[in-house]
């Protein structure tokens, strides 16, 4: 019994200093993260070490810079393409996800993050204080779904699909939703009565990439998800979201693993040689953030 | 026959973009560099590590002496094995070192190799325990002090008694390793991922990849054999 409590008080000894050094950690943590949301004293002493002026202002000096990109994207093509190319930068880091691209450069490990406007745009939302994006925008491009190769018609079903809803104005009503921000704009919801007799259409997604596609209360939601809910309402088939890696989603539509990919992807001259893309449903710009 | 050639050719195309295509071989080359470095240096860390919290741990054990330390060991062990090796590379790199631009790779061995000590250390303590205590009573008996006993009687046992299970948390460290990517840290299986992310065709990026893990392996299990076959030459 002795020997028992002396081990118990020993391991809550343990315990309570182990807490103590999460608490100490945390609160460092927080004071290091939180640096966007609140500028105190500390944060600006902070900022002006690491140059408080804004040392990119343009494009072009992100001439031997490192720039921080999601695995995949285009953002990471066109960047590894500019090593020692017209930009000049001088290397890329690939991310699994944009948010850990964001962290880094919050964390002063990158100089830039290159990345598609809107989601950018919810980067700095969440940290006014300390991110900006550039005001030229560095690519234009279209989104589109991907479709495999060999199911050809799945892609003409679908083109259909993406006409008759531009046309009725639901996209519209889902763009107005989630980029316009209109009031009380309800966005895309399945009619009641809707039926399913063409079974299950799989679709496969990146949910970290507000305002396209993200999880909230659990459910992957935001552009794509509603869009594709809608498609799929049209065509007779129920929609299953499958989350996974960016980089992922084309093997897996190439594999049989998904249906249908829809992340806000681009359509590329390389992407082109390896699976099929719908018409265009929505623009997209690569933009670059920086600090401020 | 049409069918094999155009099976050869598409091969023989893939083959090249995994590859050739804009010096491609490059990356892995270079991945394999850092993952190797990152093992090497891990292991050495987690090595030096692990002894020392082993070498606390048994003589508090056996002595009942270094209270303190002991209970800082015990600590860390239960901090270390009870999370995972990613959280704590994640936390290394966006939290420890949250504030500074700091090269990524000794952030990574730094990791790997405090994760590795927690566990090198309990393989090494339980080699010395595995020495039965009528050893430290005999070199005792013989006039060696504790200290004196332990490192020309104890360890040299111990060292031997532990080398296969040594090995296999340095297969298992090596392996863990291609977590680095999460980092962005271009590794070997980053490497196998930036190439799929490019070719969109994932065969021979991950059968290349895992096949240069199967030869390291191969080779580090030949080393072990080899030093345990030496070691084993003072069995009779």
């Amino acid at each position: 019994m002795k020997m028992i409590s002396r081990r118990s008080v020993l391991i809550a000894a343990g315990l309570s200093v182990a807490a103590l050094a999460l608490s100490a950690c945390s609160s460092s943590s927080t004071a290091a993260s939180s640096s966007a949301a609140s500028s105190t004293a500390a944060d600006s002493a902070a900022a002006s070490e690491a140059g408080s002026t804004q040392s990119i202002v343009a494009l072009e000096d992100l001439k031997g810079k490192t720039v921080g990109v999601q695995l995949g994207t285009t953002g990471d093509i066109y960047m590894s393409d500019e090593i020692g190319g017209s930009l000049d930068i001088a290397a890329v880091e690939q991310y699994n996800k944009a948010a850990d691209a964001v962290q880094a450069l919050l964390s002063n490990k990158i100089d830039a993050v290159c990345i598609d406007d809107q989601v950018a745009k919810k980067f700095i939302e969440a940290n006014p204080d300390t991110l900006t994006i550039l005001d030229t925008a560095y690519a234009v491009e279209d989104y589109a779904i991907c479709v495999s190769k060999d199911r050809t018609d799945l892609t003409s079903s679908l083109n259909e699909a993406i006409a008759e809803l531009k046309a009725d104005g639901t996209l519209d009503a889902i763009l107005d939703k989630y980029i316009n921000k209109t009031e009380g704009a309800a966005g895309y919801v399945t009619p009641e009565g809707t039926e399913y007799p063409n079974g299950t259409l799989v679709m496969a997604t990146n949910a970290a990439f507000e305002p396209y596609e993200y999880i909230e209360n659990g459910e992957v939601i935001g552009i794509d998800a509603e869009f594709g809910k809608a498609i799929c309402d049209k065509l007779g088939y129920e929609l299953q979201i499958e989350d996974m890696e960016f980089d992922s989603i084309i093997p897996a539509v190439q594999s049989g693993k998904a249906d249908f990919g829809m992340a806000g992807m681009t359509v590329t001259e390389e992407r082109l040689q390896n699976i099929d893309f719908t018409d265009s449903y929505c623009t997209g710009v690569q933009s670059i953030i920086v600090l401020k | 026959m049409e069918f094999f050639q155009n099976l050869a050719a598409d091969f023989v195309n893939q083959f090249e973009m995994t590859f050739i295509t804009e010096q491609r071989y490059m990356l892995f080359l270079n991945g394999l560099k850092t993952t190797l470095l990152i093992t090497l240096a891990a292991a050495m860390l987690g090595i030096v590590l692990g002894f020392c919290i082993a070498y606390v741990r048994t003589t508090h054990d056996r002595t009942g002496k270094l209270g303190f330390l002991n209970l800082l060991c015990k600590l860390y062990l239960t901090v270390i094995r009870g999370t995972p090796t990613m959280i704590q590379l994640l936390i290394m790199y966006f939290i420890i070192f949250g504030s500074v631009k700091i090269d990524k790779v000794p952030v990574a061995i730094l990791a790997f190799g405090i994760n590795s000590g927690a566990y090198v250390a309990e393989i090494f303590r339980s080699g010395i325990m595995s020495i039965s205590p009528g050893q430290m009573e005999a070199a005792r008996s013989l006039g060696l002090n504790y200290t004196q006993a332990t490192w020309k009687v104890i360890l040299p046992q111990a060292v031997k008694n532990v080398l296969p299970a040594l090995g296999n948390e340095m297969i298992v460290l090596l392996k863990e390793t291609s977590i680095s990517g999460y980092i962005a840290l271009q590794d070997l299986t980053k490497a196998g991922d930036i190439v799929r992310s490019r070719t969109y065709s994932p065969f021979f990026p991950y059968i290349s990849v895992a096949l240069i893990y199967l030869v390291i392996v191969m080779l580090m299990e030949r080393l072990l054999n080899i030093m345990e076959g030496r070691l084993a030459q003072s069995d009779r």
